[in-house]
């Protein structure tokens, strides 16, 4: 029997706009939110497997028309979404992933229950979800550590401490990369880190 | 998915409330109760993976109050989710993970399906126990469970004839009822024959053929044709036995265990454990008379002269030491009869004097059973002849052996075998921990110390080759039974300890303490085995020996006599020691010899022994005994020995079975031997495809022409006729039938479904002794004696692949083509030393892997480079095979060879056609029957 092979892709919501998301910046004076922990919000309470699926099922049907949405509609399921870290699992067979890819990525706004703009990375791709989900427990345990980072640093700024230790120099090197929007999964720095992280 | 709460498994509802012998229904389910189970159950499994496979999730709203976005709540969410994912890969393995009774190991496989708790390991007892609670499952014993067809059969009938026996006796037994009371309490004290009549002792009938014990009423009808090893109840459980229609060599033999075991038995011979056989089949005769006149004997069947005479063999001849050797007939031709061992008794009393030439001694030879009746007429028309007179005594079933191999040895002998005399000395039983090593103990005083004593100081030792060659050990043991289950030895932890070992094996004190074994002594046999305890009085002692302790040993105990020797080679290699050893990394292995009787209880022990590198002892058949004789580069009497009588025997009887495997194919999916390409335009394969073509090897170009008519015109008279031209008589008419292919003839052959009696043995076909072979090899005017045949003696060889391929039984083997110049020289530039290119890295026999980014010149010298690499096996330039005069041997054995990690052979040439070869005279072409394809390799002989 031949095996129905699938692609798991392991994508990320992100919302640019703080004005209409539901996660805003505490209001405290003081108790700055650091940039990382701004940038990766928590997806607002009706935003679900559901709505995700229906985002994706519309993109595609108007990127490639009844074509598109043939292929890829009899295996499309969302295996995973994190509402609290907006991070979902998204299965398709292996021969239509890219279409799906590519719906994501022209996605803009999430459909109308929610009616948020919005950007969804695709941040892996791979063959069975255990890698998706090891990858998953990767970029966590990194968002983790850059949130304690940057926390550590701006309270140290914050009480005028020059506390220049290596750490700090890599979250400010973090910030710069988080600026441009972009992660490099494969940044040497990260896998050190992550070296560092296992040892500890 | 509720927050924070991780998905539930379904069976988390328990609670029996019937007792009906159905699986209860899922207890997530149970408004389902139809009659359809079979579907339920499959959708309660996949039920059961989705629950595990769904991950728990946190909404926004639990992981942040109030919507707020601060870094705490942020780092919990994520925690959150790390903890979530990790569950669900853990959990969704799991859910795949099997039953418990599953996942015992392979060495336990035997109690998978047993259906009871107590037979999985105790780790997943506990585990087992909830599943069979969950589903319902009856435990079942052996005691209850209900007979299978046959054996309800059988049930039946043991129960009508306990019934009759019952009556009988009750019938006999009613006149003398005083005598009844009495008989039981030879059970209690065993040892205690003195009652007022005197069994009578048996008298042994010398020169007669012994017959096998009379078995068990039970199991009388299973032995008619053969005869049962004396473990033959332990191995028939665990192992695939011979056919009962078609018994080996009259005995039921093992051939292979029933779990899987090529590479488990390498690994336990070679690196890690212990592997024993019960090799209870090899015959024993004993010899019994003045020394040179058993002697005489010996040499009159071509024993050489060095290995009986000499100064080296005064070991030998003293009892200290076992030979090897070959033994001929004596009549012209003097065919080679098989590689027999044989063991001298120690001089009584250790008195070598004068007085002593006139004594008569003893002499053990033990022979593989194939080869037994040839040897047993010659030794009997020998010792008629002999003078003074030489008694023989066939010692079949009276001596029972068992060889064990393997790092581990030595250590599991330790703990199966107590020396009685320790027993008797110190008379303390002690319990595990002292048998090991006696630190304390120096070995100044060796001739104080008993056999016994000295094998207790062996402990430590994992490769008995490190003893003296051929060292041997006889002493009497006490009965494993009374510390069974064996216990773990103390082995020697410190250096002054190993010192002491290496010490020991180098000054070998065994040489001035080894008494006459009683193994030897017909009594001491005969006793030992008539006063073994009954397994009842056994257990009667060890329930009143103190917990923990073994009982203590009386000095009424049955003493067994063992006879303990290494043997460090398979078949006699002496005379080889310029040449190097093939494979010196496979440990010697132990041989111990016992009363019939007496082997099982041994073997039970040894079977139980926990190594202390973990686990026991494999068991394992006549394949594995091959095999591992196989890795060490090693002849297997008498597979490897086509020469002999045996080995032709052994060969037939190989040839019909692959006959039979051939031909049970369809057309299309076998190989077709007559259409097999063999290079120069020739069509068919050279003899019979299915055997080791000796006839056709040795008749030459005689059948050169018949093959060619045979095969090519497909005409069967001139086929039988050529075949009666050029066979010997008795064998063309199964030449014919198996002679290439044509259904008519098959059906013929299918059709004569007599009992199969091979064909006799071509007249001329002799196997040459190794010493022989390489005096032939060392000088072209070296001189045989006269009677043997040169053109067609064969030798057994082991051969090494020069470039890649397995070699499988039955191949050819070419020499290097002699009159094609051409073809020779392609051959030649195939032989590694001849290429270009000599240490590289990457793939074996191929040029090295280029790196990804290799710049533009290195690819170019690359394509050059493969430009002149030699031709690959199917490329078109490939040398073709070389033709039939070239033909020199077949392969008997080939496989891939673990230790060498490459394919390797034993197989036999015509040593006349490899005797003048020129330059590269070892090296060989090898074919597998039914290829056209030859590969490159090497022999030497072993």
């Amino acid at each position: 029997m031949v095996r129905i092979k699938h692609r798991y892709l392991l994508i990320n919501i992100l919302y640019p706009d703080p004005k209409s998301t539901s996660g805003r910046p505490a209001t405290k004076p003081g108790d700055e939110v650091p940039y990382t922990v701004q940038f990766r919000r928590p997806s607002p309470d009706r935003m679900d497997g559901g709505v995700l699926t229906r985002l994706i099922r519309d993109g595609v049907a108007e990127l490639y028309g009844d074509y598109g949405s043939g292929k890829v509609a009899g295996s499309l399921q969302v295996k995973y979404f994190s509402q609290a870290t907006s991070t979902a699992i998204v299965r398709v067979s292996r021969d239509y992933y890219r279409l799906v890819w590519a719906a994501l990525t022209f996605a803009t706004r999430l459909p109308n229950p929610v009616g948020q703009s919005c950007v969804i990375q695709v941040v892996r791709v791979s063959g069975t979800i255990r890698k998706s989900e090891e990858e998953a427990i990767r970029r966590a345990r990194l968002s983790i550590r850059r949130a304690e980072a940057a926390a550590k640093s701006s309270n140290a700024a914050t009480a005028g401490l020059a506390a220049a230790t290596p750490q700090l120099l890599s979250t400010e090197d973090d910030d710069a990369d988080m600026i441009n929007g972009i992660e490099d999964p494969d940044d040497p720095r990260d896998i050190e880190e992550d070296l560092d992280d296992d040892e500890g | 998915m509720a927050p924070g709460r991780p998905a539930q498994s379904p069976h988390d509802s328990g609670g029996g409330d019937n007792n009906s012998k159905k699986r209860k229904d899922a207890p997530t389910n149970p408004q389902h109760d139809g009659p359809n189970k079979r579907p339920r159950q499959h959708i309660d499994q996949r039920q059961k993976i989705r629950i595990a496979r769904t991950l728990s999730t946190q909404t926004t709203s639990a992981a942040f109050q109030n919507g707020a976005l601060d870094v705490s709540s942020f780092v919990k969410s994520r925690a959150y989710e790390i903890q979530a994912l990790e569950n669900g890969l853990q959990r969704s393995k799991k859910a795949l993970n099997e039953r418990a009774f599953q996942q015992v190991p392979k060495e336990l496989r035997r109690r998978t399906a047993s259906h009871n708790v107590k037979r999985v390991p105790k780790r997943l007892r506990a585990r087992a126990g909830r599943e069979m609670a969950v589903d319902n499952t009856p435990t079942v014993t052996a005691r209850r469970r209900k007979p299978s067809g046959h054996m309800r059969l059988r049930l039946e009938t043991v129960k009508k004839l306990r019934a009759l026996g019952a009556k009988r006796k009750a019938e006999k037994d009613k006149p003398k009822d005083a005598s009844v009371s009495e008989l039981p309490a030879k059970d209690v004290q065993p040892g205690t024959i003195t009652t007022a009549i005197k069994p009578r002792t048996p008298k042994v009938k010398k020169s007669l053929l012994a017959t096998p014990p009379v078995p068990k009423a039970k199991f009388r009808k299973r032995q008619i044709h053969k005869s049962w090893l004396p473990t033959h109840l332990y191995h028939a459980k665990r192992a695939r036995m011979t056919a009962p229609s078609a018994p080996l060599w009259r005995f039921a033999v093992p051939l292979t265990p029933t779990a899987k075991s090529y590479r488990p038995t390498h690994r336990a011979s070679h690196d890690r454990g212990a592997v024993a056989w019960d090799m209870s089949y090899i015959s024993t005769i004993q010899l019994e008379g003045r020394e040179s006149s058993v002697l005489g004997m010996l040499k009159a069947m071509g024993a050489a002269e060095e290995d009986l005479s000499g100064r080296k063999a005064s070991k030998w001849r003293a009892g200290l030491r076992v030979l090897e050797a070959f033994l001929y007939e004596r009549e012209s031709p003097h065919e080679l009869i098989a590689p027999v061992t044989m063991v001298w008794c120690v001089y009584a009393n250790g008195a070598e004097s004068v007085e002593a030439e006139g004594r008569k001694r003893k002499v053990l030879l033990r022979v593989h059973p194939s080869a037994f009746f040839q040897l047993w007429e010659e030794v009997l028309r020998l010792a008629k002849v002999a003078k003074p007179a030489v008694s023989v005594e066939d010692l079949r079933f009276e001596i029972g052996s068992l060889e064990i191999t393997g790092p581990g040895a030595t250590e599991a002998l330790l703990g199966a075998l107590w020396p009685s005399e320790t027993v008797s000395a110190s008379n303390s039983a002690s319990n595990a921990a002292t048998t090991g090593m006696d630190v304390d103990t120096t070995l100044d005083t060796p001739r104080s110390e008993s056999v016994g004593d000295i094998w207790q100081k062996l402990a430590g030792l994992t490769n008995p080759a490190l003893l003296p060659q051929n060292a041997l050990l006889g002493f009497n043991v006490q009965d494993p039974r009374l510390h069974h289950p064996p216990r773990t030895i103390a082995l020697p932890k410190s250096d002054a300890e190993q010192h002491q070992l290496l010490e020991l094996s180098a000054s070998w004190p065994i040489d001035a303490a080894q008494k006459s074994c009683d193994i030897f002594d017909g009594k001491a046999r005969h006793l030992a085995s008539t006063t073994l305890p009954s397994q009842k009085a056994v257990n009667r002692r060890k329930a009143l020996s103190p917990p923990g302790e073994y009982p203590q040993a009386l000095p009424k105990d049955p003493r067994m006599p063992v006879l303990l020797y290494s043997a460090s080679s398979a078949t006699p290699t002496n005379s080889s020691k310029s040449r190097q050893q093939p494979k010196s990394h496979n440990g010697g292995s132990w041989t111990l010899l016992a009363p019939w009787k007496c082997l099982p209880p041994l073997w039970y022990s040894l079977m139980y022994y926990p190594l202390s590198t973990g686990q026991q002892p494999r068991f394992a058949g006549l394949d594995q005994k091959r095999q591992l004789a196989f890795e060490a580069g090693k002849p297997w009497f008498p597979g490897d020995f086509p020469g002999t009588k045996a080995g032709w025997e052994w060969e037939c009887e190989d040839r019909r079975r692959r006959e039979g495997e051939w031909r049970k194919r369809p057309r299309g999916k076998r190989v077709g031997y007559e259409k097999v390409e063999m290079g120069g335009g020739k069509k068919g394969e050279v003899g019979v495809g299915w055997a080791c073509d000796w006839e056709r090897l040795l008749d030459g170009p005689a059948v050169v022409e018949e093959a060619a008519l045979g095969v090519v015109e497909d005409d069967m008279d001139v086929d039988g006729v050529a075949a009666e031209k050029a066979g010997d008589g008795a064998g063309s008419a199964e030449k014919a039938g198996e002679d290439t292919v044509k259904p008519a003839e098959q059906e013929k052959a299918k059709e004569d479904a007599v009992p199969f009696q091979a064909p006799p043995k071509p007249s001329q076909l002799t196997q040459l002794s190794t010493r022989q072979a390489l005096a032939l090899l060392a000088s072209p005017e070296a001189k045989l004696p006269t009677h043997i045949n040169l053109t067609s003696a064969l030798v057994t060889v082991r051969l090494t692949l020069l470039t890649r391929g397995v070699p499988q039984p039955c191949a050819r083997i070419y020499r290097l083509p002699t009159d094609n110049a051409d073809l020779r020289r392609q051959w030649l530039a195939l032989l590694p030393s001849n290429l270009p290119h000599k240490k590289q890295k990457g793939p074996k026999h191929a040029l090295p892997r280029l790196p990804k980014d290799a710049p533009a010149h290195v690819v170019q010298q690359r394509l050059a480079q493969s430009l002149l690499e030699p031709p690959r096996a199917g490329e078109d330039k490939y040398p073709a095979c070389p033709a039939e005069e070239d033909l020199v041997g077949f392969i008997t054995t080939g496989n891939y060879d673990l230790g060498e990690g490459q394919g390797t052979g034993i197989g036999s040439l015509l040593l006349s056609r490899v005797r003048d070869g020129g330059e590269e005279r070892n090296g060989c072409i090898l074919r597998s029957a039914g290829t056209g394809l030859g590969r490159l390799a090497r022999w030497e002989v072993v």
